[in-house]
């Protein structure tokens, strides 16, 4: 009795071996093209979104309702929606410049996506920073630069960094998305992988999942480090 | 830039170069209006205010709360725009569009009733850092003045403290440490003590007439009485954005000529 369950259980470890080396360079393949991705869209993603979030932090004219009505348009409709949008409504303008090749097309949606969430939690962590930090600065002579570099933003930080994390990781899972404009990423691969052993799905889905967790969850520890070190020599409650 | 003469008191941490009697601060005919908000009508904060301070003298702004004692304050280093007017303050024209703000206001002490300390630093790195970031001076000298203004003021034992570990009469001393080491022309105080613990209001008020004794320029808006009495060479009045006495503490206090600050007077004891 025994021992027939071991021998099935051996032969069915047997099996996954066997579906984990067929699939697993073809997985592989995708993951590298979702970090490529999730990098692209985190880098830039979070310099426009910084960029804007510093703006929109303060009170300056034209800048925050403008900044604001970027934000309301991308946080109000789906990913999916502005990827479509930039993929294949884009290129009827007729403008030669906004024809881009799907992998274009998914770098600037996923850059524009991140910057929506990094522009949120940029500009509410400089809020956040009471205005008599501001107003000690200028009264000693900072200008608004050097008052936002060495005072506003090192305080910011600690606020920003945890958030991020998580915006990061929404992002790295939200790259899954732009395999519907032709990108073969590792959900594609996944899929791809399915139609050649239809047996396994639960399986191969595991694997995928694993290498998606396999990216976020350092991404996520990282994060929480930074924020660690960010709050050391920081206010230090007596 | 500044007055002629150049006597050196030698007490005196007021910039070299401004002779005693000489006008330090020249407001005229200053209108000041905050425009109206989704939450509030607007206000006509300052009413045709005009003021001059000598240098070297001290004068103690009092009167009701909202009657715009610090909005004539923070216009004196351009915090606060004005609608109309002119302010001179050492040379420099407040109110010319031309001027360089943060370059004229590094010449100006200002000391806050929140303090305004930078929270993520310790005193010491927060009497530091205006002088090597404004003032572009040596870390090393910057470090020794800073340790000069936090001793003058007490502090130089907590030096390593950050500002949540401080009580607020020691915050209130590094901020006024702060704003010397930046050797202002003039010093301006907003309620300085209002925010703190009764007893740690004589330390402040100890330094701030120290200060007063050794020449420093001074405009201080206060509710101490006491300190308005002992330490002001002109007691100024406002109510309603306008100013309505001014003169000695002795004029003011004992011989107000105006029924509102008699009133007033008659209120805060
Ligand atoms: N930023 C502001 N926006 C609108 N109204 C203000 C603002 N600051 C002050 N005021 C109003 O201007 C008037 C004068 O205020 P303030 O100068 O702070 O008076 P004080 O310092 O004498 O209490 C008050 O009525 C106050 O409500
Ligand atoms: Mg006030």
């Amino acid at each position: 009795m025994i021992g027939q369950f071991l021998d099935f259980l051996g032969a069915d470890l047997a099996h996954y071996w066997k579906i984990a080396a067929a699939v697993m360079p073809a997985l592989l393949k995708g993951f590298v093209e979702t970090l490529k991705l999730a990098l692209v869209g985190i880098l830039w993603g979070s310099f426009l979104g910084g960029t804007l979030g510093i703006l929109r932090g303060q009170h300056i004219r034209v800048a925050t309702p403008l900044i604001g009505a970027y934000l309301h348009l991308l946080r109000g409709t789906p990913f999916l929606v502005q990827l479509y949008v930039i993929y294949f409504v884009l290129p009827n303008t007729g403008y030669s410049w906004l024809q881009w090749d799907s992998q274009t097309a998914a770098f600037v949606s996923l850059g524009i996506y991140t910057s929506s969430y990094v522009t949120e939690i940029v500009s509410g962590a400089i809020r956040a920073i009471p205005r008599g930090q501001w107003e000690g600065a200028f009264a000693l002579g900072f200008n608004r630069l050097k008052t936002l570099r060495l005072i506003i933003l090192p305080q910011s930080i600690g606020l920003i960094l945890p958030a991020l994390g998580g915006v990061y990781v929404t992002l790295i899972k939200a790259t899954s998305i732009v395999s519907v404009v032709g990108i073969v990423e590792l959900m594609r691969q996944a899929d791809i992988s399915i139609v050649r052993f239809p047996g396994d799905i639960l399986y191969i889905y595991f694997l995928a999942g694993a290498l998606y967790f396999a990216f976020c969850f350092p991404v996520l520890m990282i994060v929480g480090r930074l924020e660690e070190r960010s709050k050391n020599g920081r206010m230090v409650r007596a | 830039m500044d007055g002629p003469g150049g006597i050196d008191l030698s007490a005196a941490i007021a910039a070299p170069g401004q002779s005693p009697g000489a006008i330090s601060i020249d407001i005229k005919s200053v209108k000041k209006r905050y425009p109206a908000t989704a939450n509030s009508a607007g206000i006509v904060a300052l009413d045709d205010v005009s003021l001059t301070v000598k240098s070297g003298e001290v004068v103690v702004i009092i009167g009701p709360s909202g009657s715009g004692k610090s909005t004539l304050l923070r216009t004196i280093n351009a915090l606060e725009k004005i609608d109309s007017g002119t302010i001179v303050v050492n040379g420099d024209v407040v109110t010319n569009k031309a001027t360089d703000l943060p370059a004229f206001r590094s010449k100006v002490g200002m000391v806050f009733q929140h303090f305004n300390l930078f929270l993520h630093k310790t005193a010491m790195e927060n009497v530091i850092l205006p002088q090597v970031a404004v003032k572009r001076r040596s870390r090393a000298e910057a470090e020794a003045n800073a340790g000069k203004f936090l001793a003058k003021v007490g502090m130089l034992e907590r030096a390593n403290n950050y500002p949540s570990q401080l009580s607020g009469g020691q915050q209130q001393r590094v901020a006024i440490a702060r704003a010397l080491a930046m050797n202002p022309q003039v010093m301006l105080f907003d309620e300085a003590t209002s925010a703190l613990d009764p007893e740690t209001v004589g330390g402040v008020l100890d330094l701030m007439r120290e200060l007063a004794g050794e020449g420093m320029t001074m405009v201080v808006v206060t509710h101490e009485m006491h300190f308005a009495r002992e330490v002001a060479d002109r007691v100024v009045f406002m109510d309603a954005g306008a100013i309505v006495e001014m003169g000695t503490p002795e004029q003011v206090f004992r011989n107000a000529q105006s029924e509102r600050t008699r009133k007033f007077l008659s209120l805060v004891g």
